[in-house]
């Protein structure tokens, strides 16, 4: 108490906090001031360059370093920082055999090579970008591809990806690597997302637009708190309190993210496929504009032919009179049902045997379902039609029809396409965008008709298809070639109006020509088409995007367009001022604020031009703002204790210029992050024994000093993966979607139910990094040992000590199935010696005399697995000298 | 509770070189207490030592329950036009309806009460109204959080996690905020609505589930675990003689020692647990009372009386939740379809236990430093929706305060003549968290944890405490 009066008496003295303004730049703002080492460079304990600067401070403290930690320890120390997992007994036993300064680099090196550290370190990162596998909010709804991010950034990891590309894939990824860079864009789209607020609530609401203007927020946040450890979201009301970032700058910062949304997405994970995609996707809609063109043409032309003006006009005149449509009995042909809307679906008629052919008319059919209108049900949007004159004939494009804009009104008129052919034996027709069921997809038709001379052909033909939904008596495949279409009965007179429409038009002049260069751009399209679905298919993550598929009032800005950002009054979503430009803040100096993109410039411009900025390597904070990440996760805390927040709120750092030093070394190594990691745990800093000497203990309580090594719990993950370790059981698969430690209910409201699975399920297994993680309803076990929320960006986890830490070893279904799977792991192991195996694998160390007697006599009245309960709940496991 | 003080500051202080950070240390030291569980020395005299609060999830209807407006009946299946576009979040307005369950007058106070809370009537002079709440949003979940953390979005620290935090632990055998919820589920937004946010994980609420099979998390071993008899202790205390090995050989960590103790600790937990749990010893009368055994109101009943015990054995912070997430049929207050059904349902599963927390409270004196809050996320609109249901109404609705320095039978701000918008003294929920706040000894300003570079606060930066309403 006294310490604290003192404390707060010195800090209300006003010198202090009038130095403070006179300090001309807050020390994370002043340029990167590489080389100023230590004074003290030779002493035989140091072992890196960043010795000095620690054994420096130590000294001028009258404190020498901690003796090292003995081998056992420090290997597990070293295995559990670098990848996240004890070592074997076996390793241990090597090490402690030849404790040299060569082993120690080697199991370095060996650890740094091994894709578990990219699991490892990936947590780190998850938790300070809030990675969470659902939505949050209260339709906390899941979000099935959140996962290719966290892959990514374990894979960015182990393949040592130079920190400036890390920042710039994670910004701006799409347009850096088209194709798979998107889902590095998975950092902005990792936080909470609103599902009621965007799909639900409507454009033009002030809900709408404080729903937006948050979801930017949390952008803004995340890119600033986990890459600048800048709190710019302080300055969404006001300019910034304490910090040099004013309101305009931080919604300058909004700016930049004002084009894109979180959302789902389709890539190509190879960036080859990406590039052929855009290409053929080009040239295809070069082709589009083409036939548009000649489709105008021929419009014209058919309109000016002898006697098409009045048969169209009799034609009309038939289709006005149609009554209502019959919707009893035979609907038709239905497709299987798509999940979006360019997967592939078709239908094909073959004829008994070859013959003449007027026209194809295609009925659309008239059903209604889920309020969607009855009439043009399951017409797909744009569909294409192919006939054939003999079985290994080839098939010739008859013609294409696209949906005109504008409401569906004239569906009931039935498709008519004049054929060229002498001779028909099949007709086949495919959609190219399929009709939005609402939510899904499909294509359906009531009737299919091959005319000649005002007779059907194709009445009673074989009808073979992609997929069809057989449902008698009013949906199947027989169905398209019954005669019954909605307006049948009524239909003879039309049949032959349009049978002598499809003659005349044939004949009509000019128009030959422009037909046969129609059908030679519809035969270009073919290779295009079938070269688009050749390609390998898509894969999907949930990332940043500007085009996306939209869902109810959620819809993309798209095309490269951003949405207006204005600077908001108190943050009030309805009271918007000037217009912000994107831009960041002008205080790091060393760039221009504003980022003075051209006005056409599409919005991932601006993404890009904050990546550079983040990324440049005379940015103060960025470089110090990881080094003091990375050796906050070997050292316990970071050299600034504030790791997310380097301003005047914050606590500065205990070594300046050993956190200097860390970034330059980070920047001359060319980024490399592994190189860092190196550094540190190559040091004799890092190599101190855990306990401090009663003198360190009193000058160094809190390891400000670093006059010993931190002793740590192990975090929630790291805990449920040396359970898994011990156990024999650990499922070293990497990638793909999270496994689930829960039971799904999926309803109104989804629910997680965490606990309800069987501890034996293999699914368990895996490493904790590849958990899914719900971000509403935290996984009980997990949480008690403080793993991150998800809803908030987490730089340093708690580390608490609770009962409920007890009970949930002590008692948790999958501790206690570890526990019987050890037991029999080590009696399959170590028959002679079950025990003595249980007590190295967990303890990495022979027991005691004392310890072996009580653990035999525990395991011989409980069983071996009460013994190996006892072992995983001691601290020995849990802690970490 | 549950932790033993971190390393010390002392170590900071003196590397503070200058300006701010000076500030920065000492707000870190000031923090502390919150940080460690050990609590914070309150700013004033309290008048109250602990809280049990009802929410009802889903949107209780002040016009059905609390808020009297005459011209709701005078002018009933009238197009309702209140003068001004309404904007309403699932329906256009429809007519005016009075509320299906009629009002009377009760207590000394003359008060008009809904015909479906007769009990709470009966407690009327104890209750002080607030009647002009209002909430920043029209969805459950945002509104869920705000009024159970003071913000609209996720990852705030429960009130009742702050309120844990301040006040420390009062018993060590029990957690200091436990959560209560619905059988039938969650609130929307579930445990964030009890959750620690970015204060430590002890502070978070542990939720108690009563009628489960399981009703603490953890508590025990799965029955088939495969335990033998004496396994559990035996396996205890080879353990603890493990751990003391452990610790002794790394002296002078506290860590350590509070691991230890956290098993011993542990290990009462699970006897003040289920005696906590246990309603076979209290008396014919009281499970009457509460309405332990009618269907109707045995959930909400049990949980009240639950809350009541502990909080007689040191809880401070005890939330209750009557109604859970949004689903059908519908098993919250969310009466969009049939309120005379829906609200009816809720009502009678409500009114016997909450009027009987109110009155065991009173009658054991522990009413006089208990604060009772009812409370919700929002109210509901005096116009019909559909013809039967009402639409969700976050400018205008009701909760109340009891005990703990609490002057019943007041009356805080008002509705407008329709029960529609809180027109006198409008609150929000910053101002009743302040007010419990200062009830129990604290200025709610002065309560601030740093968390990403800002002082955190339970009431964010708005918050007046109701003094009107105090005694």
């Amino acid at each position: 108490m006294t310490t604290l009066a003192l404390l707060l008496a010195l800090a209300a003295c006003p010198s202090w906090a009038q130095q403070a303004h006179e300090e001309p730049v807050w020390w994370s703002l002043v340029p990167l001031a590489p080389g100023r080492a230590g004074r003290v460079t030779e002493d035989p304990w140091i072992r890196e360059p960043l010795d000095a600067f620690v054994l420096e401070r130590l000294r001028a403290h009258g404190l020498e370093p901690a003796p090292p930690a003995d081998p056992r320890s420090l290997l597990r120390r070293l295995h559990l920082d670098l990848v996240g997992l004890p070592p074997t007994p076996e390793e241990v036993a090597a090490f402690c055999a030849d404790p040299s300064e060569a082993a120690w680099n080697a199991a370095i090196e060996r650890l740094l090579a091994s894709p578990r550290f990219g699991e490892r370190q990936a947590q780190a990162w998850l938790d300070l970008v809030h990675y969470a596998d659902s939505h949050g909010f209260d339709k906390d709804k899941p979000r099935p591809h959140a996962w290719p991010y966290r892959d990514w950034v374990i894979e960015a990891l182990n393949t040592d990806l130079p920190y400036g590309e890390f920042v710039r894939m994670q910004l701006a990824g799409d347009v850096l690597e088209p194709g798979p860079g998107v889902v590095a864009t998975g950092m902005l789209a990792a936080g909470p997302w609103d599902f009621v607020g965007q799909v639900e609530v409507a454009d033009g609401t002030s809900e709408k637009r404080r729903v937006r203007s948050l979801d930017r927020d949390d952008m803004v946040a995340t890119v600033a708190t986990a890459l600048l450890s800048t709190t710019a979201q302080c300055a969404r009301c006001h300019d910034h309190k304490f910090d040099p970032v004013s309101q305009e700058e931080y919604f300058d910062l909004q700016a930049v993210f004002a084009g894109v949304d979180r959302a789902e997405v389709a890539f190509d994970a190879d960036p080859g496929t990406a590039a052929r995609r855009r290409e053929l996707q080009r040239d295809l809609q070069e082709l589009e504009q083409r036939r548009g063109e000649r489709e105008a043409e021929l419009a014209q032309l058919l309109l000016e032919a002898p006697g098409a003006r009045g048969l169209e006009g009799e034609r009309d005149r038939l289709l006005a009179a149609l009554p209502e449509p019959d919707r009893t009995g035979s609907m038709g042909w239905h497709s299987g049902l798509a999940q979006r809307p360019d997967e592939l679906r078709w239908v094909m008629v073959e004829l008994e045997e070859a013959g003449p052919a007027d026209a194809i008319r295609l009925h659309p059919a008239n059903e209604v379902f889920r309020g969607h209108a009855g009439a043009g049900f399951g017409l797909p949007e744009e569909l294409e039609v192919e006939v054939r004159s003999a079985e290994d004939a080839p098939w010739r494009m008859a013609g294409s029809w696209q949906r005109a804009p504008g409401p569906r009104s004239a569906a009931n008129a039935p498709l008519l396409f004049p054929v060229e052919e002498e001779s028909v034996q099949a007709v086949r027709v495919t959609s190219r965008t399929l009709f939005d069921r609402g939510g899904d997809f499909c294509f359906a038709l009531a009737e299919l008709e091959v005319l000649s001379e005002g007779s059907n052909r194709a009445l009673g033909a074989t009808v073979r298809a992609s997929d069809t939904i057989e449902a008698a008596p009013r949906w199947g495949a027989a169905m398209l070639v019954d005669g019954r279409s909605p307006h049948a009965p009524e239909q003879a007179p039309l049949d032959r109006v349009e049978s002598a429409l499809a003659r005349v038009r044939r004949t009509a002049p000019g128009a030959a020509r422009v037909e046969a260069e129609l059908t030679a751009l519809l035969e270009e399209r073919t290779p295009l088409l079938t070269a688009l679905e050749a390609l390998p298919p898509q894969r999907r993550v949930f990332a940043a995007a500007n085009e996306f598929q939209g869902e109810g009032r959620f819809q993309p800005v798209g095309g490269g367009h951003a949405r207006p950002v204005a600077v908001l009054a108190r943050g009030d979503a309805d009271a918007p001022g000037a217009m912000s430009a994107p831009g960041a803040f002008a205080a790091a100096g060393h760039a221009a604020a504003r980022f003075e993109l051209p006005g056409d410039a599409p919005e991932s411009a601006r993404r890009l031009a904050l990546a550079e900025w983040i990324a440049a390597p005379d940015n103060p904070l960025t470089w110090r703002s990881i080094a003091n990440r990375i050796w906050q996760r070997h050292l316990g805390q970071g050299l600034a204790p504030t790791p997310s927040d380097f301003g005047r709120m914050g606590v500065p750092p205990s070594h300046p210029e050993l956190l200097d030093h860390l970034a330059a070394r980070l920047l001359s190594s060319g980024g490399s992050l592994k190189d860092l990691h190196r550094t540190i745990v190559r040091s004799a800093t890092y190599r101190q024994a855990s306990s401090p000497s009663a003198l360190a203990r009193e000058l160094d309580g809190s390891r400000r000093l670093l006059s010993h090594a931190p002793r740590r719990r192990l975090d929630a993950e790291s805990l449920r993966d040396a359970l898994l370790c011990l156990s024999g059981e650990l499922d070293l698969s990497m990638g793909g979607p999270g496994f689930q430690a829960f039971r799904f209910e999926d309803d109104h409201s989804p629910r997680y139910l965490h606990g309800e699975v069987d501890p034996r399920d293999p699914a368990l297994m895996r490493r904790a990094v590849y958990r899914f993680v719900v971000r509403s309803v935290p996984d009980p076990w997990m949480q008690a040992f403080d793993c991150a929320d998800p809803s908030v960006l987490t730089a340093q986890r708690f580390e608490t000590t609770t009962p409920l830490q007890a009970l949930a070893l002590l008692n948790d279904g999958f501790v206690l199935a570890r526990a019987r799977a050890m037991a029999a792991r080590v009696e399959a192991e170590d028959p002679a010696d079950p025990l003595g195996r249980a007590v190295a694998l967990a303890w990495l160390r022979a027991p005691l005399p004392a310890e072996r007697q009580a653990l035999e006599a525990h395991a011989e009245t409980f069983g071996l697995a009460a013994a190996c309960r006892v072992l995983l709940n001691s601290a020995e496991v849990s802690h970490v000298d | 509770m549950w932790t033993e003080p971190g390393a010390t500051r002392r170590g900071l202080l003196s590397h503070a070189s200058r300006g701010l950070a000076g500030l920065a240390l000492a707000r870190l030291l000031v923090e502390d207490g919150l940080l460690t569980g050990e609590g914070r020395r309150p700013d004033h005299a309290p008048t109250a030592k602990r809280v049990v609060q009802l929410f009802m999830s889903g949107a209780a209807s002040q016009c059905d329950l609390f808020d009297h407006k005459p011209l709701l009946t005078e002018r009933a299946g009238e197009p309702w036009d209140p003068g001004e576009s309404v904007e309403l979040f699932q329906s256009a307005p429809g007519v005016v309806m009075p509320s299906p369950f009629g009002w009377r007058q009760a207590g000394e106070s003359g008060r008009w009460m809904s015909g479906l809370v007769p009990r709470l009537a009966e407690r009327v002079d104890d209750l002080a109204f607030i009647h002009s709440m209002t909430s920043r949003s029209n969805v459950h979940g945002p509104a869920t959080f705000l009024a159970s953390t003071g913000f609209t979005l996720p990852g705030f620290p429960s009130a009742g996690a702050w309120v844990g935090a301040a006040l420390g632990s009062a018993n060590r055998d029990l957690p200091t905020f436990v959560a209560l919820p619905d059988v039938r589920g969650l609130p929307p937004g579930g445990p964030k609505n009890w959750a620690a946010g970015f204060l430590p994980a002890q502070h978070q609420g542990t939720a108690f589930q009563p009628s489960a099979a399981e009703p603490v998390s953890h508590l025990f071993p799965p029955a088939d675990a495969g335990l033998g008899p004496g396994q559990e202790d035996a396996d205890r205390a080879l353990l603890h003689s493990l751990d003391e090995g452990h610790a002794a050989a790394r002296p002078g960590d506290a860590r350590l020692r509070a691991r230890v103790r956290s098993y011993e600790l542990a290990a009462r937990m699970q006897l003040s647990c289920p005696e906590a749990l246990d309603l076979g010893a209290e008396p014919r009368s009281i499970r009457e009372l509460y309405g332990l055994d009618d269907p109707v109101t045995a959930d909400f009943g049990r949980r009240c009386l639950v809350a009541r015990r502990l909080l007689e054995r040191g809880v401070r912070f005890v939330q209750v939740w009557c109604g859970a997430d949004n689903g059908f049929p519908r098993r919250n207050w969310d009466s969009h379809e049939d309120l005379e059904r829906d609200h009816g349902a809720m009502g009678r599963s409500m009114d016997r236990p909450a009027a009987a927390l109110v009155q065991d409270l009173k009658q054991r004196g522990l009413l006089e430093d208990t604060i009772v809050h009812w409370t919700t996320e929002f109210g509901r609109m005096p116009c019909s929706q559909g013809g039967k249901g009402r639409d969700h109404n976050p400018d205008g609705f009701t909760s109340w305060l009891a005990g703990g320095g609490v002057a019943g039978g007041r009356t805080f701000g008002a509705t407008d003549e329709w029960s529609w918008r809180a027109m006198d003294r409008p609150v929000e929920a910053h101002d009743v968290h302040a007010t419990l706040l200062h009830c129990l000894g604290y200025d709610h300003e002065r309560l601030t944890v740093r968390s990403d570079g800002i002082d955190r606060r339970l009431t964010d930066v708005h918050g007046r405490v109701l003094h009107e309403l105090l005694a």
